[in-house]
C-alpha cells in the first residue's frame, strides 16, 4: 500500500472551504434552476431566458458592453504597460502599486468620484458651462459607463503588461533586426507573439469580471441600463423577486462568461506555441 | 509621436488619480456645487463617526473584515502549504483552479447561491452577520492564497521543514512555529487585501445581508441617493483604507 503523504491532511480545510462556499452554492445555482415547485424538472425559466424580450436585450447589451470594454482595457493597458515599463524602478514601483488600487477599492467609491466629476453638475460639466460650451459629460449614459469601467479594467492589464514589456526590451527587436527581420516581419514574429499572449490573459481576467459587475452601474444609473447582471440582482431584491428565473439567468451569464473564457484560452495557446 | 504617448500616459494617471481625489476633496468641503469646493470643515467625518444612525456600520464593517480575514489565516495557510508541497502535476492544476475560481463564478453567483444554500439548518446563516462574513471570506480567499504562495516560493520550504523535524518538532507545531514566521510578511500582505476587498464589498453584501446588517458600503449606496456630504465622508474612509492596506503591504514586503 502507498503510504499517503501526512502534508496531503492540510489540503482538507481548503477543499472543505471551496466545496462549501463555491461549488455547493453553485449546485444549488443550477438545481433550483431546473427545479420545478412540484418537484419535477423544468426549462421554463431557460425558455424565458432565451424568449423574454427583457432578458434577451440584457443579454445582447451585456454581450457588446463587456466585449468592447475589453477591447479599451486591452489596448488601454497594453499602452499604459509600454510606458510604465520604461520608467526608472522606484517610479515604476509606485505605479504598480497605483495600479493595484482598483483592485481592493470598493466599486461604490468609484461610483461617488465619478459622479462628483462628470454628474450633470459635476466639476466637469461646470468647467464647461463656465467656458460657455455645452454640458458635454454624462455619466448616467452608456458612454459615461463605458469611461468608468477602463478605471479598473486598464490598471489590471497594465499590472500584466508591464513585465512583459520589461522582457521584451529593445535588445530582442535589435537581435531580430539584426538577423535580417523587416518590418512586418518583425511585428509579425517577434513583437506579437511576444506580447499577445499577456493581452489574452488580461483579457480574460477582464471579461470574465466586467460579465459579473452591477455594483458601479447600479450606484450610477440604477435599473435604467438594462445588463444581465442587473436583471440578476433586480431579480433578488427588487419586487419582481423570482430566485429560480435568477438562477437561470446565471447559469446563461456563467456560461456566456465561461464560452468567452476559453475562446481566449484557445486563442492565447496557439500564440504560446 | 514619443511627446503625444508621454502626454496621453500623464492623462491616464490622472485619470486614475482623480477620482480617488474627489471624494476625499468633497469630504473636507463645506459645499462643492462649483467648479472649486468652498470652505473647510470636519463635520462630515465627525457625524460619520459619533452619530448613532451612522456609526455603527463603521464597527459592523471592521469586525466583518477582521473576521474574514481569520477565516482566510486559519483555512488558506493550511492550503497553500499542502498545494505548495503536491508536486508536479496536481499541484499545477489546483493553483489554476484557484486562479479561475474567481473568474467563473464571480460575486454576482456567490450571493445569489449563498442566498439559496446557506438558508436551512445546519446551515442556516441568511440574514446573519456570518452569511455576510464567509461571502467576505470566500471572494478574499484566492487573493490571500496568491499571496501566500508568491511569498512561500521565495523561501527553502523542503530544508527548512526538515531541520525542524530533524530536532523533533510535530508537523503542527513546525507550521506553526517554523513555517509560519518565514512567511509572515506575505501573510500579512494577503491578510491586508482580504480586509481591504472585505471593507469595500457592495455586491455580495447588498444580497446576502439582513435588514439589521448595514456595512459601510451598504450605508454608501443608501447615502448616494440621500446626502452627498455622508457618502463623501464614507467614500473617503474606504480610500484611506484601501491606501493604508497598500502601504503595509509595501512594509511587510520590505521586511
Amino acid at each position: 500500500m502507498r503510504r499517503i503523504n501526512p502534508d496531503l491532511l492540510f489540503l482538507l480545510p481548503g477543499l472543505f472551504f471551496i466545496a462549501l462556499f463555491y461549488l455547493y452554492p453553485v449546485a444549488v445555482i443550477v438545481v433550483r434552476s431546473l427545479l420545478a415547485e412540484d418537484g419535477g424538472l423544468t426549462f421554463a425559466r431557460y425558455l424565458k431566458a432565451f424568449t423574454a424580450p427583457a432578458y434577451l436585450e440584457a443579454w445582447r447589451n451585456s454581450l457588446w458592453f463587456v466585449t468592447a470594454s475589453t477591447l479599451i482595457a486591452a489596448l488601454g493597458g497594453t499602452f499604459v504597460g509600454y510606458w510604465t515599463a520604461k520608467l526608472p524602478l522606484r517610479l515604476k514601483n509606485l505605479l504598480l502599486s497605483f495600479y493595484s488600487i482598483p483592485v481592493t477599492l470598493s466599486g461604490l467609491v468609484v461610483a461617488f468620484g465619478f459622479i462628483v466629476l462628470m454628474g450633470r453638475n459635476g466639476v466637469f460639466n461646470q468647467i464647461l458651462l463656465a467656458l460657455g460650451l455645452p454640458r458635454l459629460f454624462n455619466v448616467y449614459s452608456w458612454g459615461g459607463l463605458l469611461s468608468v469601467f477602463p478605471f479598473y479594467n486598464i490598471p489590471l492589464v497594465a499590472l500584466v503588461m508591464t513585465p512583459v514589456f520589461e522582457q521584451v526590451g529593445r535588445e530582442l527587436v535589435e537581435a531580430a533586426r539584426a538577423s535580417g527581420a523587416r518590418g512586418f516581419a518583425v511585428w509579425r514574429y517577434v513583437l506579437i507573439p511576444n506580447i499577445l499572449p499577456g493581452i489574452l490573459a488580461g483579457s480574460s481576467v477582464v471579461w470574465a469580471l466586467m460579465m459579473g459587475a452591477f455594483g458601479t452601474a447600479l450606484a450610477i444609473t440604477g435599473f435604467a441600463k438594462n445588463l444581465l447582471a442587473l436583471q440578476i440582482y433586480s431579480l433578488v431584491s427588487e419586487s419582481s423577486f423570482d430566485l429560480p428565473q435568477a438562477d437561470a439567468l446565471a447559469v446563461v451569464l456563467m456560461a456566456t462568461s465561461g464560452l468567452g473564457l476559453w475562446l481566449l484560452a484557445r486563442w492565447e495557446r496557439r500564440w504560446r506555441r | 509621436m514619443r511627446a503625444l504617448g508621454w502626454l496621453l500616459f500623464v492623462l491616464f494617471l490622472l485619470y486614475l488619480f482623480l477620482p480617488l481625489l474627489a471624494p476625499v476633496v468633497y469630504s473636507f468641503s463645506v459645499v462643492w456645487q462649483g467648479i472649486l469646493p468652498q470652505g473647510f470643515t470636519l463635520e462630515w467625518y465627525r457625524r460619520v463617526l459619533s452619530d448613532p444612525q451612522y456609526l455603527p456600520a463603521v464597527k459592523l464593517s471592521l469586525l466583518i473584515a477582521f473576521l474574514s480575514v481569520l477565516i482566510n489565516v486559519v483555512v488558506g495557510f493550511p492550503t497553500v502549504y499542502a498545494v505548495y508541497r503536491l508536486s508536479g502535476r496536481v499541484g499545477e492544476s489546483a493553483r489554476r483552479v484557484l486562479q479561475i475560481l474567481p473568474l467563473l463564478v464571480p460575486p454576482i453567483l456567490v450571493g445569489l447561491g449563498f442566498l439559496q444554500a446557506f438558508n436551512r439548518p445546519p446551515l442556516a446563516f441568511s440574514g446573519t452577520l456570518w452569511i455576510v462574513v464567509f461571502g467576505h471570506a470566500t471572494l478574499g480567499f484566492p487573493f490571500f492564497f496568491r499571496s501566500v504562495y508568491a511569498g512561500l516560493a521565495t523561501i527553502e520550504v523542503g530544508p527548512l521543514m526538515e531541520a525542524a523535524a530533524a530536532s523533533g518538532a510535530g508537523v503542527l507545531a513546525r507550521l506553526r512555529y517554523v513555517l509560519f514566521p518565514n512567511v509572515l510578511p506575505s501573510v500579512l500582505s494577503g491578510a491586508l487585501v482580504v480586509f481591504a476587498i472585505s471593507m469595500g464589498e457592495f455586491e455580495v453584501t447588498s444580497m446576502v445581508a439582513g435588514f439589521g446588517t448595514i456595512t459601510m458600503p451598504l450605508l454608501l449606496f443608501q447615502m448616494l441617493r440621500e446626502d452627498f456630504r455622508i457618502a463623501s465622508a464614507v467614500s473617503s474612509l474606504l480610500v484611506y483604507t484601501t491606501l493604508l492596506a497598500l502601504f503595509g503591504m509595501t512594509l511587510a514586503r520590505r521586511r
